[in-house]
């Protein structure tokens, strides 16, 4: 665990802990102490992120670790933006409980954070078991019956993940005596035989990858985006299943490189399912009618690139991905915050029964926009360069056909986002927008700093790079 | 100002400027009508001031450094100017005429930025000497195209709209795919480290395809028709000024002035377009909408500067700019007379016009000043380019190719005429509305006359040209004249 860090975890924990009490008579008190304290931390990771002399010397000065920072400040981000949208979106004749709700977010903010800072198989496997259990119930917020039915079907279908990862664990107990990455790393530098090891993380890496949602594991996310309480879905897509699932893939496939041709065919297969899932979002993404099910299979398509990347395992590779994790949780947090607004605006997320937003709700639409394009990868927003990364990484690791494949299905990404913004922002309108007013100005504060902070990512590539190569790559990778 | 700044103004006032678009809106509407003119006379301005000083030997290079060589890298040259100054002239003309069409419409504000956007990306695209800046600034284009197609908002716009991003995105990505392939095969793509260097045919291909996409040459073509659902304005803009243009442009750039091809390529290109342009002139005769009409003939005269730059000698070559110079303020009038025509008769069909010479003699006119340019008859400024192309071509192309295009320029003057008798002589079939705004007769008026003006003083355009070849040109075989 890097201590230096340990406050993001503990201070998030002890306001969750915190608010039952303070704000027991008085409920609207949680929301706004969830959101200083998330405010507060995402300015203090800023300001060692952002710091003129780390900017200066390119970030080869930073003290910390840089993966667990950046990962941090993304984590804050999302969670603030959501706990901000969420305390205008919970009205007053709402059945969600403000009390138990802010206090959920913020413990599993905590969890985030260690799963992000851990140094270890074991102390990462029981932080993500925390998010779980915290997402559970997050799920289930508004008591609604389709919230009862998504969370239900998370809790199972990843279930047998946290199985194969507690096997896995346990096999690498066995083979290995260690959970460490760094003793992993040594021992695998050794020359030893290291049959068991890989295959106690090929395990592992199983687990993780049914808890990303990757095809053909991904049964249960558009369900569990769709049922979840909206803000929390935003929350769900942004942030928590990035973390507690491709976070690791990734991570597991910066020890798996040093394997080399060891573990060749682990990343093969991770390749297949990357490219897979690339695919099978994306085509399935095309035929939706619900708005939530649209960004469910999108996110599934957009995970896919990550993992593809992961696979692939080389240094520049590893980048896109951090990268691609990263712009991730920005477009996507927008949308379905946007998706959050159109439900309670025009009461609806059935695509068929919207249509001509851009009238009633031009902020809400123009934002969805800038966030669909980014995924899509049109340049210059930030997605574009993320995929340009590791379909550049691909090629030159030989992946050519899955690089072109990849790059090709950009085309597919930006089908089903026409399809949406046809149906849904352009077009004619009906009758459910005709009614629908712009929600208020507070609520589209986050979606249009993301927005912003997308077309910030995209233009300021350069430095992003510089902070990829020599915070990441240069400790964490190699 | 020194060359640099300058440079740099003209793709960074229309690209940040049009972003301030909705901000002069909250102003007023004339506040934000004129600051779109402003940007598109200042980035006019600051195209053509460029054209003397690289008449006269000069060159300007202005470079951020990016990692893994995606530098990003403005470089004005002969060829990249001459570009910049047609497309910023013909964007400006038709900004001042929208300021009257377009005013009793919705969406004008996301109009102007969208035009100015579209405009800054063109500039962009044109001064990237960097093969990844020039597929981002083309990105930028299909954005920019793709909201301005769908400026109505039916379904039936949309979907066009749709269409229109589709087919051009998907070119794109074939072009980034031959883009990597140039990137892994030389190491960089700066396109002034890649001069003279040859190219795989793969790679060429595949930019190609993204080449044929933009510019709607076939098999690639229908988008271009479908798109005339947009308004005039915007047809002409597409047309005339960038989108079909980027196309051409990235030819002459990346396979006449950087790469060398082979020779089979650009046999293969000359019959791709001899075909596109006799199949479209062909869908031209048929039409009875008067924009799909017009449409396919851009289409087809595509055809004919793909032909010339292809041709792989001088004459083709400088016919083909010239062509493009041509081409866009000709084709550019004619569809700002349809949008004249269409906007006071209420119909795009025809069949249902006729006579309007006695109510609209100005536009008459005008239009036929346009279509005698396109057709090439003398002393138009069409003439000499359609002249030159044809004289390149034969030298180089194999005779089906030249009897393909011969084809191709008798059906031109073929659907023109019918075009011309059909909606301005005959007999009168409804009451005929009056003539256009003053303005927007101004603006019909004057690309017509810069036509006929082109024709009389067309040596200026031709020694500029001519220095361009010879300074740019890579593996041409002959010398001019």
């Amino acid at each position: 665990m890097t201590t230096g860090l340990l406050a993001y975890l503990l201070i998030p924990l002890f306001t969750a802990v915190l608010i039952p009490f303070a704000a027991r008579t008085r409920h609207r008190l949680a929301g706004v102490l969830a959101n200083v304290t998330l405010l507060a931390g995402l300015i203090n990771v800023s300001l060692t992120l952002f710091n003129p002399a780390n900017l200066a010397s390119a970030f080869s000065g930073l003290a910390e670790n840089g993966f667990a920072l950046l990962m941090i400040f993304v984590i804050y981000l999302v969670a603030l933006c959501v706990t901000f949208f969420s305390s205008y979106f919970i009205g007053n004749d709402s059945t969600v409980n403000r009390v138990p709700y802010y206090s959920l977010i913020l413990t599993s903010v905590s969890a985030m954070c260690g799963i992000v800072t851990t140094g270890d198989f074991f102390t990462l496997y029981i932080f993500v078991e925390v998010l779980a259990v915290t997402s559970f119930a997050l799920i289930t917020s508004d008591d609604g019956a389709k919230g009862l039915e998504g969370a239900i079907k998370y809790f199972l279908l990843t279930f047998p993940a946290s199985l194969f990862i507690i096997f896995g664990i346990a096999f690498l107990m066995l083979t290995a005596g260690t959970f460490s990455f760094e003793s992993l790393k040594v021992i695998i530098a050794s020359g030893l035989p290291v049959g068991g090891v890989v295959f106690a993380v090929s395990l592992i890496l199983l687990g993780f990858l049914i808890k990303s949602g990757v095809v053909p594991f991904h049964t249960w996310t558009p369900d569990a985006y769709e049922g979840a309480y909206a803000p929390v879905s935003a929350y769900l897509a942004g942030i928590v299943t990035k973390v507690s699932g491709v976070y690791a893939v990734i991570r597991i496939s910066m020890i798996l490189r040093l394997f080399e041709i060891k573990a060749y065919h682990t990343a093969e297969v991770l390749m297949f399912l990357g490219m897979l899932s690339i695919v099978v979002g994306a085509l399935a993404a095309l035929r939706q009618n619900e708005f939530k099910r649209m960004l469910a299979f999108s996110s599934i398509s957009q995970v896919g690139y990550i993992i593809l990347a992961a696979g692939m395992g080389t240094p520049l590779a590893l980048l896109g991905a951090v990268f691609h994790l990263v712009n991730h949780a920005t477009f996507k947090t927008v949308l379905f915050l946007n998706s959050a607004s159109l439900e309670k605006s025009a009461g609806t997320s059935d695509m068929n029964k919207l249509g001509g937003m851009e009238h009633s709700m031009p902020w809400t639409s123009w934002t969805s926009i800038v966030a669909l394009l980014s995924t899509a990868g049109v340049p210059p927003l930030s997605g574009f360069w993320s995929k340009l990364i590791i379909i550049i990484a691909l090629w030159d690791g030989g992946a050519k056909i899955y690089a072109v494949t990849a790059l090709l299905f950009s085309v597919v990404t930006l089908a089903y986002f026409m399809v949406m913004q046809r149906k849904v922002f352009f077009g004619k309108p009906t009758e459910a927008s005709r009614n629908a007013r712009e929600v208020r100005p507070a609520m589209l504060v986050p979606v249009v700093g993301m927005c912003l902070l997308i077309a910030a990512l995209g233009a300021f590539f350069p430095y992003i790079y510089a902070y990829l190569v020599e915070a990441i790559a240069a400790r964490t990778i190699l | 100002m020194d060359l640099v700044t300058i440079l740099k103004a003209a793709v960074a006032v229309p690209v940040i400027g049009s972003l301030l678009v909705p901000l002069a809106a909250k102003i007023s509407v004339k506040a934000r009508n004129a600051y779109a003119v402003a940007l598109g006379l200042a980035t006019f301005a600051a195209a053509a001031s460029l054209l003397p000083h690289m008449m006269a030997g000069a060159t300007a290079t202005y470079s951020l450094s990016f990692p893994l060589g995606f530098d990003f890298v403005l470089s004005a040259d002969l060829l990249s100017v001459f570009m910049a100054a047609i497309s910023s002239f013909v964007s400006a003309v038709i900004l001042i005429y929208s300021v009257d069409y377009i005013s009793h419409y919705d969406n004008q504000t996301e109009y102007y930025t969208m035009v100015v956007l579209f405009l800054g990306s063109m500039m962009g695209l044109v001064f990237s000497a960097n093969l990844l800046w020039m597929y981002v600034f083309w990105e930028l284009t299909g954005f920019a195209s793709w909201r301005l197609v769908g400026f109505f908002r039916s379904d039936r716009d949309v979907a066009k709209a749709n269409k229109t991003i589709l087919v051009t995105v998907f070119g794109a990505l074939c072009m980034l795919v031959g883009i990597l392939m140039v990137y892994f095969d030389k190491g960089t793509m700066d396109l002034r480290l890649l001069r003279g260097e040859p190219i795989a045919m793969g790679a060429a291909v595949l930019i190609l395809a993204g080449i044929l996409a933009k510019s709607a040459t076939l098999p690639f073509s229908t988008w271009l028709p479908d798109a005339g659902v947009a308004p005039s304005t915007v047809t002409s803009l597409l047309h005339a000024a960038v989108l079909v243009k980027i196309g051409v442009y990235a030819y002459a750039r990346l396979f006449g002035a950087t790469f060398l091809v082979d020779p089979a390529f650009s046999q293969g290109v000359m019959l791709i377009a001899g075909l596109s342009a006799l199949v479209s002139a062909g869908a031209a005769l048929v039409e009875k909408d008067i924009k799909r009409i017009i449409a396919y003939s851009t289409v087809s005269q595509l055809g004919f500067i793909f032909l010339g730059l292809a041709s792989g000698n001088k004459a083709g070559f400088t016919g083909a700019l010239l062509y493009i110079l041509m081409h866009s303020v000709a084709k550019g009038g004619l569809f700002l007379c349809a949008g004249i025509v269409e906007q006071n008769t209420h119909t795009k069909d025809i069949t249902r016009m006729g006579g309007l010479i006695r109510t609209m003699p100005l536009t008459a006119v005008a239009f036929a000043l346009c279509s005698l340019s396109v057709m090439g008859i003398p002393p138009f400024g069409g003439f000499f380019s359609k002249f030159l192309v044809f004289k390149g071509a034969a030298q180089n192309g194999g005779l089906l190719v030249i009897l393909m295009f011969l084809a191709g320029a008798v059906m031109t003057l073929l659907y023109l005429i019918r075009l011309f008798y059909l909606v301005f002589l005959g007999e009168d079939k409804e009451t005929n509305p009056a003539e256009g705004s003053s303005v927007m007769v101004a603006s019909v008026l004057a690309l017509a006359l810069i036509g006929l003006a082109l024709g009389a003083f067309i040596y200026y355009p031709s020694v500029y040209i001519d220095t361009l070849t010879t300074q740019l040109g890579i593996g041409l075989t002959d010398t001019l004249q």
